[in-house]
């Protein structure tokens, strides 16, 4: 098998690809493979692809052929590949193009066919039939325009993708630079930049602490237009505007913040998910505020988190840039596939591992710590009611003191303590003498709380949930996880970016995640650093003993 | 070869001119023939000429040779050789029919379809009676009756007047008219004249007619166009308002072909692309291991308890969807392995009351071989199997659904038509991969009557008779037969591998087509060319240089077919995989075998950790349940951690040594086990003793812990045999309470008391009573009154005929008597009734009913006969 023996690549039959990181030619089998294949794990030795009609038909909208693909799948692979695999690769991307959206002079949107019983056969779906308009020729239909994102999504899923090529408004004009004085957008941020720019929309996925308000930054810069940013809650909408203040020719004057506090717009708005999915008799009030302007572009910050009502509201923006920003593209409701439906397919994705390497996220030491229930606990947690079991062996007492024992450990570093329930943390706040941030803070008192933080006048902080996304904490070095939301693993990912922003010195980031031996705590950790795992973080195990032993 | 001095007279003759070697190629291409053998040729001569014999040679025909038997059909009996030139090459002489046309007609002979020297060839009557055409059954050819078979029974008035149309001279008798004007259709010259001067449209209608079917509908009054036709005989009536174009008539009109399109030559396989041999053979020994891996997870699947077989025997659906679902292929490619497993003997059922499939011992045997010769069983078993999984989720002809390993999957052209496809495979140049549908086209040119399809079909349905149901039996075959061969890695995209080829028993190397087709060319037997080949001993036409087209492959024997395997194993031998002995561990719980793994290595991991994707390599993920499982295996944590690190090209991840570690801490940490009573005591000494006294082996005591002791035997049991040797037990609750054994009394269930059986009938009613007494009046009346018309006797219904009934009906409406009718009510009973009609209208009859005392209505058919009631 002369020709296939060094191949770093080996095609599975259920399409998913693996990948031999430590073959000689496995960069180059990585860049032939990554315009249609996902990047799904990415652990030590091997990492593991997936090709899905999705990537294909991505792949297609690049300008790529199947010809193409199947080359790069029989270059790299060491077995030959089965040949059922590469008829259905050609065959799926064959169905990219039949269908194509596009502006028509007279009759604005129009879907157009080059094979007619494909067009027959979609126009007999019931789902379509709502979305389309008058048969204008035997090869063309009208659409109705608000249609657009639906019957993308529709026609998605009938396996027929439409090819999208009615353009973008270029919306309301407004001058935006990027203000490189000292600092430069790095490699992979232009990459995201740039092949967002040329999709037109789509999702970028980076690591936290990777700098992705950067690559929103730089691509407001692209497009030079009014900009409406969308994110989780308004310390982040704050930062957002911290940022672009800091990095952009953009001044504090042209930058509006949209909240339940303040309603300002103007040329670049940032608001939070949470004021527009106000509801008030039925009606969302503040959904005027796509409206208000003739935006370029809109920018959904940690779009994984975003709500139902959001994505209804997106499908009608299809005419408008979108980008998605995330560093976890995992939702444990499943539906990954409406955000890149809606939003855009991935446009740029890199392992967290490789953007470690570059040195631009702080190595981690991430540690799961085992502590054992004393008999009376185990006891009681056997009795306690099924909803109440977590609560209770997330909050064991053992925890407090292994918390202290770390806390001890890394005396004098900035450590962050995250949790999820209340008493828990009051109660550490108390022991650690460390002040406690949680939903009743007032924004103010957070604020202080984090800058006193930053200036390293406290160095230790207990944080609940509030505190999970987009707070800027550049010194944090230890975080301490103590319970969380079940097995949310995008919420693991998002506290291990915490402590993710690299150190002046050069520092190693330590992740404790604490837990309770032999009951659904550790169920739920085992579930919550499947993501993390994947991407290659190798969680040491440590039983509570040693580190209380060492103390 | 020399003409014989007398020609034969008989097939039996020309059969006993033939020599040995010809004598065998008949009977190799037609086996039925000899069984059993016949005693002599004038017997082998009657078989050969039987319906079902020469259907079954006809269906055996290719393309061009079937046409040749049609022409000669069509034509004079016996007939010249030039005249079936002409008919078959028209009179242009296509110069590929000519030149195909003696091997043709060798072939014929060769089958004892045609014999006689060629200028007597004769095709055998029942060969004839199908292929000639008659108005039931319209001949491929599309041509209708002669002329003297179409005016057979004409007066002969009237065929006078048709020749004196025609321009001819009027005869004496009819046959000399006929045969005048059987030549004058001939005669292409005369012909042409006689056309020249026919109107336009009728010229048309000829054109209409001529290549079939030939029967046109003709109203009563014709109209001129058709006038004129009919007139000259062009057209000749067969029966009332049908015409038809007599075949001279549309042999002229055809430039004397008997077929629109003859096919001379088999239609050439095309080549769609060529792949490096390299690729193809790799690609195929890819294939080859998904194979024997597929096989093996069926089987290991199976394992434990496999699915039950139906009562009419097979895989229920959902069965085969589970296996699709855990084999990750479709439903049809599940249906193709457990098919093939089945037919290699490696699963069956098992006979058990409660019937299930499972593996078979020779399974066990198979596993133990070599990759290779795995294959080649499989692939083998493949070739030379009746067995069609494609037939699956299709039905049968009572409608039933065919399943997997059930009855009914079974065809007997299978393994030919495989062994054909991968033929005409190995004909092209190696690496070549044909399209599907000139593989396809080729096969329907060999075996027109089989599986034809399209245009031919139609018309041939006359002669298709019993082979009706397998419609296109033969192309479905050869289309499973190219996926089949390419899931099996026989072909390796789309063409034919070394390995194929030597499965095939082609020999080794590049030459291999051409060794196929010289072997068939020897045992095949059609050596037209050469002048010692089989056939009749009559003249061949040695200007034929074209090689004959290869004759359809006689499967090898069994061993030359097991020789065959062998060579198709050491082929794909070198080229399968080589098995690994490591895997690579990763902090995510996954283990990669980035190939296939060693036999003891697999099974360790598949215990150990779950398989999460398949393929060139192997991903396997370990969960507390896998590593629990591999634990329950009788493993102890220290094995699986060895295992691990001398299996690991990479340390052992902390989380996965943690992991073990955490199961097997827990493991057996509980212990469960069956008793039926138990002992405890306070004083474990006592327990001691107990145990040590012999007499308690009986018991089967086992301490459990210093206090207790669980024995096997029922507490009763336990209480007595304790009490025998002289402790004095007492027996426990399931709460732990001393049970208080006393005189109890013992209860049933619930009961109601017993119902009290009366002596007779309960006393009636009023009501009962005064209906009873209404009926036994009535029939009384019935019975006592002096009928005014005797006939039946008593108790039986009266009978008179319907117009009597309504008339006697009538009079009594008008005289208001009361009759006495037969009436049989909608259940069908019978009964008599005694009636004042009222009003008879509609065909009912509205009476005073005395047996019921009410007015009724009666339906007039269902009184079966009335009686007057004399007044009493």
């Amino acid at each position: 098998m002369c020709t296939y023996v060094n191949g770093p690549l080996i095609v599975q039959s259920d399409k998913t690809l693996l990948l031999e990181v430590d073959h000689e030619r496995a960069d180059d089998c990585r860049r032939a493979i990554a315009p249609f294949a996902e990047l799904e794990r990415a652990p030590e030795h091997i990492h593991t692809y997936r090709v899905t009609p999705l990537g294909l038909w991505n792949a297609r909208a690049a300008g790529h052929d199947a010809e193409q693909v199947v080359d790069a799948l029989v270059e790299y692979s060491r077995y030959p590949v089965p040949h059922a695999l590469l008829v259905d690769i050609a065959e799926t991307m064959d169905r990219y193009g039949r269908l194509t959206l596009s502006k028509h002079p007279a009759h604005g949107l129009v879907l157009t066919t080059t094979d007619r019983p494909v067009l027959e056969e979609i126009l007999r779906s019931k789902r379509v039939a709502p979305l389309v308009g008058n048969r204008l020729d035997p090869d063309t239909v009208a659409v109705h325009p608000s249609e657009r994102g639906q019957i993308k999504q529709v026609l998605l899923k009938l396996g027929w993708p439409a090819e999208d090529l009615a353009g973008y408004v270029d919306g309301e004009a407004h001058p935006i630079e990027l203000d490189e004085d000292g600092w430069a957008l790095r490699p992979y941020q232009k990459q995201a930049v740039e092949n967002f720019w040329h999709g037109g929309s789509g999702v970028v996925v980076l690591p936290c602490g990777a700098g992705k308000t950067l690559v929103g930054a730089g691509a407001m810069a692209q497009a030079k237009s009014t900009t409406l940013i969308l994110v989780t809650n308004t310390v982040s909408a704050r930062q957002w505007k911290h940022e672009l203040v800091k990095r952009t020719s953009l001044t504090e004057e042209e930058i509006g913040e949209y909240s339940g506090t303040r309603k300002e717009i103007r040329p670049v708005t940032i608001a939070t998910y949470q004021v527009l999915t106000t509801r008030r008799k039925g009606i969302y009030p503040h959904l005027e505020l796509f409206d208000s302007r003739d935006w370029g572009l809109i920018l959904y910050d940690e779009v994984h988190l975003l709500p139902a009502p959001v994505f209804k509201f997106t499908a009608d923006l299809q005419a408008r840039r979108r980008l998605g920003l995330t560093a976890t593209l995992v939702r444990e409701d499943g539906r990954e596939s409406d955000v890149f439906s809606l939003i855009g397919p991935k446009r740029f994705d890199a392992p967290w591992k490789e953007i470690e390497a570059q040195g631009y996220i702080a190595p981690a030491d991430c540690v799961e710590v085992r502590v054992n229930l004393t008999d009376s606990e185990r006891l009681a947690y056997a009795t306690a009611e099924t909803e109440e079991k977590y609560r209770f062996c997330a909050t064991t007492a053992t925890k407090r003191k292994v918390t202290e024992a770390i806390v001890r450990r890394f005396a004098g570093q900035q450590i962050l303590v995250i949790g999820q329930y209340i008493d828990q943390l009051d109660e550490l706040g108390e022991h650690l003498n460390a002040p406690v941030i949680k939903g009743e803070t007032s924004n103010a008192q957070r604020e202080k709380l984090f800058g006193a933080f930053r200036e390293g006048e406290i160095s230790v902080l207990v944080v609940s949930k509030v505190a999970n996304f987009s707070i800027d904490l550049p010194e944090a070095t230890v975080a301490i996880q103590v319970s969380g939301t079940f097995g949310s693993r995008q919420e693991e990912a998002q506290r291990l970016g915490r402590v993710l922003r690299p150190k002046a010195d050069g520092h190693k980031a330590h992740f404790y995640s604490v837990v309770a031996r032999d009951t659904i705590d550790q169920d739920f950790a085992a579930h919550r650093q499947r993501f993390l795992a994947e991407q290659g973080y190798a969680y040491r195990i440590m039983d509570a003993d040693e580190i209380l032993a060492e103390n | 070869m020399s003409t014989p001095a007398t020609p034969p007279r008989s097939l039996a003759e020309a059969l006993r001119t033939r020599d040995d070697v010809s004598l065998a190629a008949l009977l190799r291409s037609r086996p039925d023939l000899i069984t059993p053998v016949p005693t002599d040729l004038t017997q082998l001569a009657t078989r050969a000429g039987t319906r079902a014999s020469v259907v079954r040679a006809l269906e055996r025909l290719d393309r061009f040779t079937l046409q040749t038997a049609e022409a000669l059909a069509v034509a004079a009996d016996p007939a010249r050789y030039d005249e079936l030139l002409g008919l078959m090459a028209g009179d242009a002489r296509d110069p590929a029919v000519v030149d195909a046309l003696p091997r043709a007609v060798a072939a014929l002979r060769e089958q004892a379809l045609v014999w006689g020297a060629d200028d007597r060839l004769r095709l055998v009557r029942t060969a004839r009676e199908l292929l000639a055409p008659s108005p039931q059954h319209p001949s491929p050819t599309g041509l209708g009756p002669t002329v003297a078979e179409a005016t057979a029974g004409m007066s002969p008035g009237r065929i006078q007047e048709i020749v004196t149309a025609a321009g001819l001279p009027s005869t004496h008798d009819s046959v000399s008219a006929v045969a005048a004007l059987t030549k004058l259709f001939t005669g292409r010259r005369r012909m042409k004249a006689l056309l020249a001067g026919a109107p336009e449209e009728s010229l048309e209608v000829l054109n209409r007619l001529v290549w079939g079917p030939p029967y046109g509908q003709v109203t009563a009054d014709p109209a001129a166009r058709l006038r004129w036709l009919i007139d000259r005989g062009l057209l000749l009536p067969t029966a009332p308002g049908t015409v038809v174009l007599p075949r001279e008539v549309a042999l002229h009109l055809r430039a004397g072909r008997a077929h629109r399109a003859t096919e001379p030559v088999a239609p050439a396989v095309e080549t769609k692309v060529t792949h490096r041999p390299q690729v193809v053979d790799e690609a195929a020994a890819g294939q080859a291991y998904t194979a024997l891996a597929t096989v093996e997870e069926l089987l290991k699947d199976w394992d434990e308890g496999g699915p039950t077989v139906l009562r009419a025997g097979g895989l229920s659906v959902r069965d085969l969807k589970r296996t699709a679902v855990a084999l990750d292929v479709a439903e049809p490619v599940a249906a193709f392995w457990v098919e093939l497993a089945y037919a290699a003997g490696l699963l069956a059922s098992d006979g058990d009351a409660d019937e299930r499939y499972a593996a078979t011992p020779a399974y066990d045997e198979w596993l133990e071989q070599p990759a290779a010769q795995r294959w080649a069983r499989l692939a083998e078993t493949w070739l030379t199997a009746t067995r069609t999984s494609g037939l699956v989720g299709g039905r049968d002809t009572k409608e039933r659904t065919l399943s997997a390993l059930g009855p009914g999957l079974d065809r007997s052209a299978a393994p030919e038509v495989r062994h054909r496809v991968l033929g005409l495979l190995a004909g092209l140049h190696v690496g070549a991969a044909p399209s599907a549908e000139s593989v396809l086209a080729r096969l329907r040119w060999e075996r027109p009557l089989r599986g034809a399809g399209g245009a031919q079909r139609s018309a041939q349905e006359g002669t298709q008779g019993s082979t009706q149901g397998d419609d296109d039996l033969r192309s479905r075959l050869a289309r499973w037969t190219l996926n089949e061969a390419e899931m099996l890695g026989v072909t390796g995209r789309g063409a034919l591998s070394a390995q194929g080829r030597a499965l095939l028993g082609a020999g080794k190397g590049s030459a291999a087509g051409a060794v196929v087709e010289g072997r068939l060319a020897t045992t095949g037997g059609s050596g037209t060319s050469s002048s010692s080949g089989p056939g009749d001993r009559l003249p061949v036409h040695h200007h034929n240089a074209r090689p004959p087209t290869p004759t359809l492959p006689e499967p090898l024997s069994p061993a030359e077919q097991s020789m065959a395997s062998a060579a198709a194993a050491r082929l794909l031998a070198p080229l399968l995989p080589e098995p690994l002995d490591h895997v690579l561990l990763q902090a995510d719980l996954t283990a990669v075998a980035p190939g296939p793994l060693q036999r003891p290595l697999a099974d360790m991991l598949d215990v150990l950790a779950d398989v999460e994707s398949k393929g060139g390599a192997t991903v396997y993920r370990f969960t507390p349940g896998s590593v629990r499982r591999a634990l329950d295996a009788g493993r102890s944590a220290s094995d699986l951690h060895d295992f691990l690190t001398a299996h690991s090209r990479t340390p052992v991840p902390q989380p996965l040594a943690y992991l073990i570690d955490d199961v097997a801490r827990r493991h057996g940490h509980l212990r469960i086990g069956a008793a039926s009573a138990y002992v405890r005591c306070d004083d474990d000494a006592v327990l001691s003793e107990i145990l040590a006294d012999k007499r308690s082996a009986g018991l089967r005591l086992r301490r459990l812990a210093p206090t207790v002791l669980a024995a096997q035997a029922d507490p009763a049991a336990l209480l007595d045999g304790l009490r025998a040797m002289g402790f004095a037990p007492a027996a426990e609750s399931a709460d732990g309470d001393v049970v208080i054994t006393r005189a109890h009394a013992h209860r049933t269930p619930p009961r109601t008391a017993p119902e009290p059986v009366p002596d007779g009938p309960p006393t009636p009613d009023t009501t009962l009573l005064s209906a009873a007494i209404r009926a036994i009046r009535a029939g009384d009346r019935a019975s006592t009154t002096p009928l005014k018309t005797t006939p039946s006797p008593t108790g039986e219904l009266p009978r008179t005929s319907s117009a009597e009934t309504l008339a006697t009906m009538q009079a009594a409406v008008l005289t208001g008597d009361t009759l006495w009718i037969g009436y049989v009510n909608a259940e069908g009973s019978a009964s008599q009734r005694v009636i004042a009609p009222i009003r008879v209208e509609g065909g009912f009859v509205t009476a005073y009913d005395h047996t019921a005392d009410e007015v009724r209505t009666y339906p007039l058919h269902r009184v079966t006969g009335v009686a007057e009631l004399a007044e009493g």
